[in-house]
């Protein structure tokens, strides 16, 4: 395999990176070492050892790596270039996160043969129970000691695992979709909650719990999320979230849509997050192409990154209130989101979902007259978040529903994959737009709000913080903005600008070729993660040398967070459960993809 | 039904009532006379209550529709009601997924006649962008749609617009009373496609804002 | 003298029989699949809604038990004291206090207690956390 690379190599003694270490505790065969386009140190250990070696990195190396960012597969049966040892037909990727190098390292595990297996981390980190239970849904490979390996994403009734590469990706494919009545009782039936399945007793100690569906269709839910609650009267003994009511295949659609016009989908991942979803894609993809983006670029797409932070803030701001009974600051906070559209609308030429951020850039260079409206907004907004400030966050009622309600220490946080406003206000100050600067944030002055409780409310103190930063750094793109190319002219930033095609046939057929292809990636992986409104958002991006991914693995902030839920509403009140979901600000989008 | 408002400006010039109207007047202005059908259809036009369903973006403008900006509540149809045996119309608002599919049928099932069913943005129409093993194409597969709002997501006033066809071509329908007595078929009026009816205006559309100035 | 009662009660009774008439008459009928199923979000229920609840859902019935009958018996105990002397009055104390052992076995057994329970809410004040720089 091209890409691995013998013991010796100069990868081995980079500072931060643990594959030394590991070599020197497992042996060197048991490691085999693979580089990517990216920095992050990628290894192979052989799936009998794997749990091992994941338990030794999270505990018994020196400055851990302590969260669990993310567990995913790849299916490698069709591969033109091999990126894995040979015989390879599934890789497991465990991504492991250590705050104290501030690094990550990559695990993979060569799985082959029809029934693929490897042993469960879930006694590692409690977060790889939904992981492994999506890579189960998706690919079909088993993990040995899970206590409950079942479909995560797709119905119960799904036969087949979607992301395998002989399964069909269009509906098209798949026959005409009808409903006819026996289908519909059989569904309705396979929905229907069975507490010994997952563990749950019916009684105890002569009182009978009761099964309460906060189903898919709920004003609480933010969506189409389901929560079965075990309640005893009115407290929650147990509760299972079961999520996949909003599952798009966004990652199987990656597969089939070119480099470039897979930008729309990642729009509406996290669909209030409008240009904030674009950006952790193409700084993958420029990392594949190794494309610079020039100082114009980056700093308006820091601008309109740091303005949609503010929408999806507002969003959750009024949505939140209205969850514990305000019912007033939602109007608000929405007519405010409203002048904040009329700047992106201008901008973008669209209000929530842009795509407008390119490969290696923007789509259009920003139009006369747009300092005029930000400046507008900026002198506008600042006074109403103080007005928010007394309205909701001073509120006696508001601080009742919410302190205390939900809360959970740094440890649970870590343990269980949170990231984002869930991880400051237990206290960690991790923000990726400081401790990772990318896009230009290291040229920005604005500080990072922590709290310490670790409740709704402090996350709630976070998120209305983090607007007043936002404001901040949009005020510097504002008196900063540099002169220059809003795109990248290297050769892989599509579409390319169009003053040079019309004046010679070769930049024309480049521009021609740019347009109805795009960009053929060379082969690699590449990784890239913001700091996106709910948390971190990653994408991972492997190219087989084509015109489109061929496995785009797509990390999201809310999908860790709502596995969380059973451990924090546990004892908790059914009216505390939709606090406590308000307080989490996820996205349906965000967590089924 | 024929019913009057006076404008406040036709208010001022208008001719002050006189001492003693002739009784035809008099009645003109204090009694209104309709038909029930009429009546009840336009009670039923004024007053649709939306069913709290969203499933996806769409969902997020749909809501905006309901904030100050927008205000649905002009049209009567504040009153988001959560349970389906209070609601009027379902706003399909958002991509209907294969594993919602079932659910989203068994939710239309237990509205209450009169319902109908609004389809919002893209993904309900026909699926849209998503062609994916998990999607739906279109929830016209499996539930009537009486109006379809197209857009990815389509702004609040398109799905204001859709709403107002909505109102009027429930306006021109006629349903039965009772099962005992009058016709028992639903008589719905004619729902022209819009598409046909603006095409004059959108033609006579020539000139386009520029995207490099405000 | 009472005539006027039978026509009331004959009204009312013909104004509720009116109503659920129309309510009957009036209006469309449909009855899909799912139309008499109880409404819970659009899933199955599970398990029926007869359970075994938990006591603190009999708090009325117990405190009109504990205080409300007592109260009673307290008035006519107060209306007859002087007759009934010191004998009675030791009567009502053991009455009270056996009433109030009860109050206090359930105050004991959490059925006064709503809302979150304690370890629920301090879940914010836990381990120190591992591994944080």
């Amino acid at each position: 395999m091209s890409d691995t690379v013998p013991a010796g190599d100069e990868t081995l003694s980079e500072a931060g990176s643990p594959l030394p270490a590991l070599r020197r505790r497992f042996g060197g065969d048991a490691v085999a070492v693979q580089r990517t386009s990216d920095d992050v140190p990628t290894c192979w250990v052989p799936a009998s050892r794997a749990v091992e070696v994941l338990s030794w990195l999270k505990s018994g190396v020196e400055r851990p790596y302590a969260m669990l960012y993310d567990l995913t597969a790849i299916d490698e049966r069709t591969r033109r270039v091999a990126g894995s040892p040979p015989g390879t037909d599934y890789t497991v990727v465990y991504h492991l996160l250590s705050f104290e190098r501030n690094a990550d390292v990559r695990i993979k595990v060569a799985l082959s043969g029809d029934a693929p297996e490897v042993a469960t981390s879930t006694g590692v980190w409690p977060a790889a129970s939904w992981y492994e239970r999506e890579v189960w849904d998706m690919f079909g490979i088993r993990f040995a000691g899970h206590a409950h390996l079942r479909r995560l994403l797709m119905p119960e009734t799904w036969t087949g695992h979607p992301l395998r590469k002989d399964h069909p990706a269009r509906a098209t494919e798949m026959g005409p979709f009808t409903l006819p009545d026996d289908r519909q009782e059989r569904e309705t039936e396979a929905l229907r909650f069975d507490p010994g399945a997952w563990g749950l007793e019916r009684r105890h100690e002569g009182e009978e719990f009761m099964f309460l569906n906060v189903g898919p269709q709920h004003p609480g839910t933010h969506g189409v999320l389901r929560v079965v609650l075990q309640l005893d009267g009115e407290r929650i003994a147990g509760c299972v979230p079961e999520i996949g009511y909003h599952h798009r295949g966004a990652e199987k659609m990656a597969e089939r849509q070119t480099w470039h016009t897979f930008i729309p989908y990642t729009d509406r991942i996290d669909y209030l997050g409008g240009v904030l979803n674009n950006l952790p894609y193409l700084l993958a993809v420029e990392k594949l192409l190794a494309i610079e983006v020039p100082d114009r670029a980056k700093t308006i797409r820091v601008m309109l990154c740091e303005l949609f932070r503010i929408a999806s803030h507002l969003v959750w701001y009024g949505t939140y209130a209205q969850d514990v009974g305000a019912l007033s600051p939602v109007f608000y906070t929405f007519t405010d989101r409203e002048r904040l559209f009329d700047v992106v609308a201008a901008i973008c030429g669209d209000r929530m979902h842009p795509n407008w951020f390119r490969i290696g850039g923007v789509a259009q260079d920003l139009p006369r007259g747009w300092d005029r409206l930000v400046r507008e907004f900026l002198g506008y907004f600042p006074a109403r978040i103080d007005e928010y400030d007394r309205m909701v966050m001073r509120n006696r009622i508001f601080r009742a529903r919410t302190e205390r309600i939900g809360a959970y220490d740094v440890g649970a946080a870590i343990d269980w994959g949170v990231t984002g406003p869930g991880l400051r206000a237990c206290g960690l100050e991790w923000d990726f737009r400081k401790k990772r600067p990318y896009s230009g944030y290291e040229n920005f002055e604005f500080d990072v709000p922590t709290a310490q409780a670790g409740d709704g409310y402090a996350r709630a103190v976070v998120r209305v913080e983090e607007m007043r930063q936002s404001l901040r750094i949009v005020r510097q793109c504002l008196e900063h903005m540099p002169a220059g190319d809003f795109k990248s002219r290297a050769a892989g930033a599509v579409p390319p600008i169009k003053d040079h095609t019309m004046h010679d046939i070769e930049t024309l057929i480049t521009h021609f070729l740019g347009v109805a292809w795009g960009p053929v990636v060379p082969p690699g992986e590449a990784f890239a993660a913001i700091e996106a409104s709910k948390g971190s958002n990653g994408y991972y991006l492997v190219s087989d040398g084509d015109v489109h991914p061929y496995r785009a693995r797509i990390r999201t902030p809310s999908f860790p967070h709502m596995q969380m839920l059973p451990e924090i509403v546990r004892g908790l009140t059914v009216a505390d459960l939709l606090s406590v979901l308000g307080s989490i600000d996820f996205v349906l989008a965000d967590v089924d993809r | 039904m024929k019913w009057w408002i006076t404008p406040a400006a036709a208010q001022r010039t208008a001719e002050r009532p006189t001492a003693n109207p002739s009784l035809e007047d008099a009645v003109r202005r204090s009694v209104a006379l309709a038909r029930l059908d009429d009546l009840i259809a336009w009670g039923r036009k004024n007053s649709m209550w939306p069913f709290n369903f969203g499933l996806s973006c769409c969902f997020v403008e749909m809501a905006t529709s309901l904030t100050s900006k927008y205000d649905i509540a002009r049209f009567g149809a504040e009153v988001i009601r959560g349970t389906p045996r209070e609601a009027d119309v379902m706003v399909i608002a958002g991509t209907v997924f294969l594993k919602m599919a079932p659910i989203v049928r068994r939710l239309h099932e237990q509205m209450m006649q009169p319902r109908w069913v609004v389809s919002m943005g893209s993904c309900a129409n026909s699926g849209g962008m998503y062609d994916i093993y998990s999607v739906v194409q279109g929830v016209d597969k499996f539930l009537p749609v009486d109006v379809y709002v197209p857009g990815c997501p389509p702004r609040p006033d398109a799905f204001l617009e859709g709403l107002v066809l909505l109102r009027d071509a429930v306006g021109r329908e006629r349903r039965p009373l009772g099962w005992w007595v009058g016709p028992q078929g639903i008589d719905r009026g004619p729902r022209p496609s819009q598409r046909d009816a603006k095409r004059e205006e959108r033609m006579r559309a020539t000139t386009l804002e520029s995207p490099d100035e405000i | 003298m009472l005539w006027p009662f039978g026509i009331y009660i004959a009204a009312a009774i013909a104004v509720v029989a009116a109503m659920i008439a129309v309510s009957y008459l009036l209006g469309e009928r449909h009855d899909d699949l799912a139309t008499g199923d109880p409404y819970e979000s659009g899933i199955p229920p599970t398990g029926s809604a007869r359970l075994r609840f938990p006591a603190q859902f009999y708090l009325v019935a117990m405190f009109f038990v504990i205080f409300d009958l007592e109260a009673a018996f307290l008035v006519a105990w107060a209306v007859a004291a002087p007759e009934l002397g010191w004998l009675g009055y030791a009567e009502v104390v053991v009455f009270v206090a056996v009433l109030l052992a009860a109050l206090g076995y359930l105050w004991r057994i959490g059925a006064l207690d709503f809302g979150p329970t304690e370890s629920a809410l301090d879940r914010g004040r836990g381990r120190e956390g591992k591994g944080a720089s």
